[in-house]
């Protein structure tokens, strides 16, 4: 039973899930005020308490009935004590308490009969401040005697008075709350899933809470889903335009070995088969360098660095390596030791040297790299990690690559959590940081 | 089907050229590729498709496959696979995608070469000429050349070396990089344990075999790869001795 309730409350749009709970709300308070209409309607007071009040309006009575009209307030006032108080007011209408004491009153008139007469009414004072039982009379007159009293056990009502005004409020908040809260976790997933977009394959966010966020998320997960797509399809565009001319380039190359062709033809030719290449590389790594597929895996992160400056020495470049000569870190090899290569051959082609470190800083690696050529200008660092931007179009365009280098080096340094951080150094020349985290095993 | 055993040339000379299968679907650059193993003397047979490739091997006496594995899916991979499987002939594999999941990927399948397109003569033959080295004794009358296919893992000291990947690891488990020359130096001496060997038979050895040769001199090599495989502050495997040369003095387990 509970269960098909649950059923069908999940199955309601938010504006019937409020109206739902409103009405849950009217109803409790609806029950609450009529149970404590019948509690104060025959509520009882202990003898001694009920005596007083009819001794104390009897004497009330008495004495201003024979009083002249102008000494009754008066009178009032002296027949007043701290526990009964007495008001007089000249004949009009008189306001009767909403929750009257019929068993009270009944109990009262039976203790004096003589009330009766005097048209007694009581009822339970909605604040309990003067005292929590009110009630007046009327004199001959018509004039009027309010008082207000003490009753020992009156407390009682009060309290449930008081709890019939708040339960019913406290009521509402928690359903509000529990409301909000089951209609706000879907969306706090979605949130989630949001950030996630993009980023690796469609992890579809289940359809959970109301209509309207049941349509949402999956009007979401069918925008993963196509993005995704238009992700796969992109790179397997690029990496087909790439594989498909590697076959023509493969064809030149060999047609430029035949003895007839000028060799200073030749040599430039091999020239630009060579760069079209490394163009088609380029675009391969960026479009590979996600890398999630593989795994990662304990390297020495020291030696990589110290093998990469020493294959660049050994092909006469001006490289050199300080550090720590062996640190083992979890990453995926192939794309950091692509990075770390890009970040060393970017040095040596810009600046004409490169040093490389490689230290321990408490739970990460920090590998710098640097060199002592021009920088980047401050205002260009953000552009240099764009892809496809080269920063030296005016420049001599005997670069190598598409502007692909830095952005292949942030990708992979990414794909483990670390970051690269690029910065002019005071003394000039650049200076390439890539930290990586230990990598937990 | 049955494929003809893998040809081993017991006694071969330069007046008996080794005769190469080309598997190639494109047309233009299976023409120019043939010619280009032809100017190199070799003996070459062409197929256009995997199954004309099957029927060559059935008819004819094969030393060594230049596979392109064609495109980056599963065709090329599986015809390699089933080729691996049914004959240890050697086999290059050329692919157009460069990247080095793919090198990995064929030698881990078995292949005894990768070739990236675009390739020239020169780097072609040169190719083909040190697996033909490798896989048909480089002088039979010497001894064998230890590097084996069916030895693909090799232990020493807890170190690891995987000769398909052409990988170094620790006895943590870590990679250890090495130079193309650095790997090709630890191979040789892993082929000669507890042996010493002179500077110029080492620098012999260590050249004949593939990757990129460096013209660092052999002490230089030898000091680099002592320090790597020093990195756990044990002992260096490699000693030096006084006016000879260096001796590999760990045990050496293949597996």
């Amino acid at each position: 039973m509970a269960g098909r309730f649950v059923a069908l409350f999940r199955r309601m749009g938010l504006p019937e899930r409020l109206l739902a709970v409103l009405l849950v709300v009217v109803i409790i308070d609806f029950v609450a005020n009529s149970f404590l209409f019948e509690r104060v309607d025959s509520f009882m007071l202990r003898r001694d308490d009920a005596e007083r009040i009819a001794e104390n309006l009897v004497l009330a009575r008495r004495t201003m009935e024979h009083a002249e009209a102008g000494e009754r307030d008066q009178i009032a006032h002296v027949l007043s004590t701290d526990r009964f108080q007495l008001h007089w007011f000249a004949p009009g209408t008189r306001r009767r308490g909403s929750l009257g004491l019929t068993n009270l009153r009944a109990q009262v008139v039976a203790l004096q009969p003589e009330l009766a007469m005097a048209d007694l009414e009581l009822h339970l004072e909605e604040l309990p401040g003067k005292g929590n039982i009110g009630g007046s009379i009327r004199l001959s007159d018509n004039s009027l005697v309010k008082f207000h009293t003490h009753a020992k056990s009156a407390w009682k009502l009060t309290l449930g008075r008081i709890a019939g005004l708040v339960l019913p409020t406290l009521l509402l908040f928690a359903l509000a709350w529990v409301l909000v809260r089951t209609t706000l976790k879907p969306l706090r997933t979605l949130i989630g899933a949001t950030r996630h977009l993009g980023s690796g394959p469609p992890r579809p966010v289940p359809e959970r809470g109301p209509d309207e966020l049941r349509e949402l998320i999956r009007a979401l997960n069918e925008m993963q889903e196509r993005i995704h797509q238009s992700l796969v399809d992109r790179t397997q565009t690029m990496l087909a335009i790439g594989h498909d001319l590697k076959t023509p380039l493969a064809r030149m190359r060999l047609r430029l070995d035949d003895e007839s062709v000028d060799p200073e033809v030749r040599d430039g030719l091999n020239h630009d088969i060579d760069e079209m290449r490394m163009l088609l590389d380029s675009i391969q790594a960026y479009v590979d360098s996600d890398g999630r597929s593989i795994p990662a895996e304990r390297i020495d992160i020291a030696v990589m660095a110290e093998t990469l400056v020493d294959t660049a020495a050994d092909h006469g470049a001006d490289a050199t390596y300080s550090g720590v000569s062996s640190l083992e870190v979890k990453v995926r090899p192939v794309p950091i030791r692509r990075a770390l290569s890009n970040l060393i051959e970017n040095a040596l082609h810009y600046g004409g040297n490169v040093r490389v470190s490689v230290r321990r800083d408490g739970g990460a690696v920090e590998i710098t790299v640097d060199d002592d050529g021009p920088g980047i200008p401050d205002d260009r660092i953000t552009d240099a990690l764009q892809p496809f931007v080269r920063l030296d179009t005016a420049r001599a365009r005997d670069t190598a690559g598409m502007g692909l280098g830095l952005p292949i080096v942030r990708k992979a340094v990414r794909t483990e959590n670390g970051t690269l951080d690029l910065r002019n150094r005071p003394e000039g020349g650049l200076r390439a940081t890539i930290r990586l985290p230990m990598g937990a095993d | 089907m049955t494929v003809a055993p893998r040809y081993r040339h017991p006694h071969e000379t330069m007046t008996t050229p080794s005769t190469i299968l080309l598997v190639e679907d494109d047309g233009a650059l299976r023409t120019l590729t043939a010619r280009a193993l032809r100017q190199s003397g070799f003996n070459v047979l062409t197929a256009a498709t995997g199954a004309e490739m099957w029927v060559t091997l059935r008819e004819a006496t094969v030393s060594l496959v230049v596979l392109d594995i064609m495109l980056p899916g599963t065709s090329g991979f599986d015809l390699f696979r089933r080729l691996r499987r049914e004959s240890d002939v050697p086999i290059i594999f050329v692919s157009a995608r460069g990247s080095e999941e793919d090198r990995v990927l064929g030698l881990e399948l078995g292949a005894d070469d990768y070739l990236a397109k675009p390739f020239s003569t020169r780097e072609l033959a040169a190719r083909v000429s040190a697996v033909l080295r490798r896989g048909g004794g480089l002088d039979s009358t010497s001894e064998p050349v230890p590097e084996m296919r069916s030895a693909d893992a090799i232990r020493f000291d807890g170190w690891e070396v995987s000769m398909a990947r052409r990988e170094l690891r620790s006895p943590s488990g870590a990679i250890v990089d090495l130079t193309g020359a650095e790997f090709d130096l630890l191979s040789t001496f892993l082929g000669y344990p507890q042996r010493v060997l002179g500077r110029e038979r080492l620098m012999e050895l260590s050249r004949s075999r593939i990757g990129d040769s460096s013209d660092r001199s052999i002490d230089v090599l030898v000091s680099r790869l002592r320090r790597k495989l020093q990195a756990e502050g044990s002992e260096s495997p490699i000693v030096t001795v006084r006016g000879v040369g260096y001796m590999f003095k760990a045990e050496v387990i293949r597996t």
